[in-house]
């Protein structure tokens, strides 16, 4: 069994909060959890925290890349929060750059981003 | 040894004559022209003081603190490693020809073996206390400027900035990118600006840090803006094919608080009408 990162929805956004290292099964198993997700609920925003992690290695910074271009192609904006200093140098030396790919400082700041980069879309409930 | 305690007392009987050569001939060879600066009579003391050590070190143990002391006197001086080892191996000269000619060859080798004997352990001494002078002072340095190194400076609300001095190597690039990190997420910067005014060149390895810097900014959740580039910068970058175009450049410092500013939704107004 599998530990699952719990995917919580917020209006019409989604919000993880990554609270352990990610193994690779887990974070397989996430990727796939979060596009059901986003499929089921429709939503058009991601905020993914990850102000826990200190360590990352790049198979999970490979996954987060690729969640991060498919929850784009399903049309759910996502923003990068808290990323630790030495986990952004890790990144940068792996090549992974993360290119358009939104970042913000804290959670806080990074639902202000997402509210700015939707307009009113984000806080309107569901239309479905 | 029974030589060695011959050639201490030809020194202690010529010691006069043999001081004076040898800083004659000291002055000579000073190709620095540190002669011009310093006066004969340093070279007479400094000689004086060698031949003190050599004979105070054949009747007791050599003292550490000795060799130390005059190794102190000569880094002082500003005498290079390799001029002390030319002027202490022409002592060596100095002393060993007039004696030689009074001896038969099988004699010389003898003397040659004990006098190496004798002599060498006291040159090593000064040669390793003068590479560990110099060291001290590099390591010291070294620390100064890592101190210098880069500081982050907040300098309003969510704006920082980091002025940057000097060369950048890849450890110092290093502790850079280390700062500018934990400063931002400490700060809670939203924008940082990198001032590379003070820096000299800016080269393929310079620009290809500073963009890893600016990238790992991004992934924090900040903005980062290089400023500072002057003309030469500019240029050196298009030719050398560097490719900053993912990374927002301004011109001068002004700009870009300005541009900071404006990005934090914020401006400066003048007070006066």
């Amino acid at each position: 069994m599998v530990a699952r990162i719990p995917i919580l929805k917020l209006y019409n956004c989604l919000l993880i909060s990554i609270q352990w290292e990610l193994d690779d099964a887990t974070a397989i198993q996430f990727q796939e959890d979060l596009l059901h997700k986003i499929h089921e609920t429709g939503a058009n925003g991601v905020v993914l925290d990850l102000t826990s992690i200190d360590v990352i290695d790049s198979f999970i910074a490979k996954v987060l890349g690729d969640v991060i271009g498919m929850s784009k192609l399903m049309g759910a904006k996502v923003v990068l929060t808290g990323i630790q200093p030495a986990v952004a140098i890790t990144l940068v030396e792996l090549g992974i750059h993360l290119q358009e790919v939104l970042t913000a400082l804290d959670l806080e700041k990074g639902l202000e981003t997402l509210q700015r980069e939707l307009g009113e879309k984000a806080w309107r409930a569901n239309p479905m | 040894m029974e030589k060695v305690n011959q050639i201490v007392e030809y020194v202690q009987n010529n010691r006069e004559q043999i001081v004076r050569d040898w800083s004659e001939q000291l002055i000579l060879m000073d190709k620095q022209r540190v002669a011009n600066v310093l006066s004969e009579n340093v070279y007479l003391n400094i000689c004086n003081d060698y031949v003190n050590l050599l004979i105070n070190s054949s009747t007791n143990q050599q003292s550490e603190s000795k060799i130390s002391e005059f190794t102190q006197k000569i880094v002082r001086l500003g005498w290079t490693l390799g001029f002390t080892m030319d002027s202490l191996s022409a002592f060596g000269k100095i002393v060993f020809f007039p004696m030689a000619d009074k001896t038969t060859e099988k004699e010389q080798v003898e003397f040659i073996l004990d006098y190496d004997r004798w002599i060498s352990p006291i040159n090593i001494a000064v040669y390793n206390l003068f590479a560990e002078t110099w060291q001290r002072t590099v390591s010291l340095q070294k620390i100064a400027l890592q101190e210098l190194s880069a500081p982050l400076i907040p300098i309003f609300e969510n704006i920082t900035i980091m002025p940057l001095v000097g060369t950048i190597d890849t450890e110092r690039a290093k502790s850079i990118m280390e700062n500018l990190l934990q400063g931002v997420v400490k700060h809670r910067a939203q924008v940082v600006l990198i001032d590379i005014t003070g820096v000299p060149v800016v080269d393929t390895m310079v620009a290809h840090h500073i963009i890893q810097a600016s990238e790992a900014v991004r992934l924090v959740g900040a903005k980062c803006i290089i400023v500072g580039i002057r003309p030469e910068i500019a240029q050196t970058i298009v030719n050398l094919g560097i490719n900053l175009t993912q990374v927002m450049t301004k011109s001068s410092l002004q700009k870009g608080i300005e541009a900071a500013l404006e990005m934090t939704s914020r401006k400066v107004i003048s007070t006066e009408e």
